[in-house]
């Protein structure tokens, strides 16, 4: 499927649902948990809030902020009628009446910027699971995307190899990584990185200074035309200890079998049961939850961040082009915390991950 | 200038006491109690995108997840942080509260201190909905007044450290742009031009970069998005650097050849002048007139005919809150940039200006 297939199928369910118009709203606060449905409808990454007001015959307004940005817009998306504004609130259409008019996004608005569109729009429905249903899958162009920016992760992975030191700070190194990645083409980066002896958590840099028996912590996740990628990584300073090895070995088959698990047709639930079921048998079963894992993994936005996470209460049916991170991402007592995780795309086959090389603990001699 | 705005905040952001002691913190909220004497307390909310009122009391640039602070005058200063308790330990050296902890227990001291009348609320605007409505429930009926106004007003005159800090902001950014002249005259292409730049301003201790550049000679702005690797020469740059929390902002021409140009002479010109005329005090209208006289036959570039200045500090673009106002205050510190176009030309000039009472300095 590609964008126009994509939009041509929300025209079709705005149909379904007697809607004259769709707004989708964003905030311009682009955050890897955060979908945006402007994107979705439009391919467009906004500086500023924007909306984009679609109607069943496909014809789109893309409002945008701030107003000098219209001539980007006007470029990027040249299907849409651009309307620059400077006050977001003050240009949103407001034909229409009553449940003809869906809306998407308005929840994730802050709480100013959400008072004043719906005081602008007080009777519209909301329409966020039209959007977001159609965007469950990945379009063609998104999944290329996502490879051009898994390449990039690995090369920013094969540069913090190079580079990490005992005496570098860890903001110092997530810099060098993200405008190394930047020069490679990618236009954003959720780099977390951290580093202890024994981490509790992957969590922002600081300005501690890497140490020689610290393991370092890598979410890697450049972002490609608007289309993210992440790979999940562990770096030792130092000699790992064979149980280290021991363990990360263990994560890295609960990710194999995670990945295997993962086919069209099968609940997200089992992906995470599969990763669950290795840690559990090695008697890992208490920190297979709350308060020490969230989930194994998640979608991947900017645009659209379904199929959502790799939880054990996810009922989503996987399809093929689907796209998310499987990571158990786990804490062991013996360890802490440490990061294995690939991206993958679904196939008729299984998942394909992305990357060329999966997960293995890193070793920097120091 | 609005910039593309990264999902995740990267760079050096740990409290420096040398920098910014907690002297000044504790004065700033002191200031607060003495403008809002009817209040008890003060919740100041910030996230990645907005952080400003959150940063001036406490220093902290949330670089993930949002943040809380809870400031009494009775009872001890509390930072409250997203992520769970395992986020903490990233927390703590971006601040110099001592008390940090979960953002979950936020409803709870705020119901643990039943006693408290008014509180000001600081930065709801940008809390997530439901996340207000909490708050405001927890603090109980007719017991919340939004004060976020009235400290932007305590926050536009700049300390003598303030001002400072804007300076290592400057320096960085000079370092960029020096960095960006050096790679054009060697003939670089787009990226690793803006590249370069960056990477000096962070090797100077920027703690934020943000550009945009033009590839149609100044009539349009972009954010990057993909790989440039076409030389182009001129091409205009817009830097905007964050150092110590404050940030300051260029407009920049590269370019190998320095041809004659009249429009970037005009701009030129009317900056200087601006500068000249601009005291505390001096109406802003009064300023705009006079620049758009002298940039005739020429008229004002779109990006800027809003307005001809911004005030910076802790936020790079947080509108209304930074726009320039009816009149250029004392102590106040402003982007000024002069855009001349003549349709096919297009120019900024500008500079990072404090005005000090008789004159303004440029920093």
């Amino acid at each position: 499927m590609n964008f126009q297939e994509r939009l041509a199928d929300i025209c079709a369910r705005m149909r379904e649902e007697k809607l004259a118009l769709l707004i989708a709203v964003h905030d311009g606060a682009h955050f890897i948990e955060k979908p945006n449905p402007v994107t979705v409808l439009t391919g467009f990454k906004a500086l500023g809030a924007s909306a984009a007001a679609l109607r069943p015959d496909g014809s789109c307004d893309l409002i945008v902020t701030p107003s000098w940005d219209a001539a980007r817009a006007a470029e990027l998306c040249p299907r849409a009628r651009v309307v620059p504004t400077d006050d977001l609130g003050d240009a949103l259409p407001a034909s229409g009446t009553g449940n003809e008019i869906g809306i998407a996004g308005l929840s994730a608005l802050p709480a100013g910027l959400a008072g004043r569109i719906s005081a602008a729009l007080p009777s519209v429905r909301a329409a966020d699971m039209l959007v977001f249903d159609a965007a469950r899958t990945k379009t063609v162009e998104e999944i290329a995307f996502a490879r051009e920016a898994a390449r990039i992760a690995e090369l920013g992975y094969a540069r913090l190899l190079e580079i990490a030191r005992p005496g570098m700070s860890e903001d110092e190194l997530a810099l060098a990584l993200k405008t190394y990645m930047k020069r490679l083409g990618a236009e954003d980066n959720f780099l977390l990185l951290c580093a202890g002896p024994r981490n509790r958590a992957v969590q922002p840099s600081t300005g501690r200074r890497l140490e020689h028996g610290d393991i370092i912590l890598a979410e890697i996740t450049p972002s490609v035309q608007g289309q993210l990628t992440q790979i999940c990584r562990s770096v030792m300073i130092g000699t790992p200890s064979q149980e280290l090895r021991d363990t990360y070995a263990l994560v890295v088959h609960a990710m194999n079998q995670g990945i295997a698990a993962a086919r069209p047709g099968v609940p997200m639930a089992e992906v995470c049961r599969a990763i669950n079921a290795v840690l559990e048998a090695e008697g890992y079963g208490e920190y297979c939850h709350p308060p020490h894992i969230r989930r194994r993994g998640h979608g991947l936005g900017f645009a659209s961040t379904r199929p959502g996470d790799v939880s054990p209460d996810n009922a989503t049916v996987l399809e093929t082009d689907m796209l998310f991170m499987i990571h158990p991402n786990q804490f062991l007592p013996q360890s802490g915390y440490l990061l294995c995780g690939e991206p993958v795309v679904l196939t008729a086959g299984g998942a394909e991950v992305l990357t060329r090389a999966r997960s293995a603990l890193g070793v920097i001699e120091a | 200038m609005l910039t593309m705005h990264p999902t995740l905040l990267i760079g050096p952001s740990d409290w420096e006491s040398d920098v910014m002691p907690r002297s000044e913190f504790l004065a700033r909220i002191e200031a607060l109690w003495q403008n809002h004497p009817q209040a008890d307390r003060a919740i100041v909310y910030g996230n990645s995108a907005h952080h400003a009122e959150l940063a001036y009391f406490t220093n902290m640039v949330p670089k993930l997840d949002a943040a809380v602070a809870l400031l009494s005058r009775v009872h001890a200063r509390r930072l409250l942080v997203g992520g769970g308790a395992n986020m903490l330990g990233a927390a703590r050296p971006l601040t110099w509260i001592e008390n940090v902890s979960p953002l979950k227990d936020l409803g709870d001291a705020i119901r643990a201190d039943p006693a408290a009348g008014q509180t000001l609320l600081i930065g709801a605007d940008y809390m997530p909905m439901g996340f207000g409505r909490a708050v405001v429930e927890a603090i109980g009926p007719g017991k919340a007044r939004d004060a976020t106004a009235q400290v932007w007003e305590q926050m536009r005159r700049k300390s003598p450290r303030e001002i400072e800090a804007i300076r290592c902001a400057s320096a960085a950014k000079a370092a960029a742009t020096a960095a960006m002249r050096e790679a054009s005259a060697r003939g670089a292409n787009v990226s690793t031009l803006l590249g370069v730049g960056e990477e000096a301003a962070y090797a100077e201790g920027a703690q934020d970069v943000r550009t945009l550049f033009s590839l149609d000679k100044g009539k349009t702005y972009r954010p990057f998005l993909a790989s440039i690797e076409a030389v182009v020469d001129p091409l205009q740059v817009y830097v905007a650097v964050r150092r110590f929390n404050y940030w300051v902002d260029e407009f920049a021409l590269l370019s190998r050849t320095d041809d004659d140009d009249l429009v970037l002479e005009h701009a030129i010109g009317a900056r200087d002048t601006a500068m000249r005329l601009i005291r505390a005090g001096t109406p802003v209208a009064d300023i705009a007139t006079r620049i758009e006289a002298l940039i005739l036959p020429y008229r004002s570039h779109p990006m800027t005919a809003r307005a001809l200045a911004q005030r910076m500090g802790l936020a790079l673009d947080e509108r209304p809150h930074t726009d320039v106002g009816p009149t250029f205050e004392d102590g106040e510190v402003y982007s000024l940039r002069i855009g001349v176009t003549d349709g096919a030309r297009h120019h900024f000039a500008g500079a990072m200006m404090c005005v000090r009472g008789g004159c303004s300095e440029l920093l």
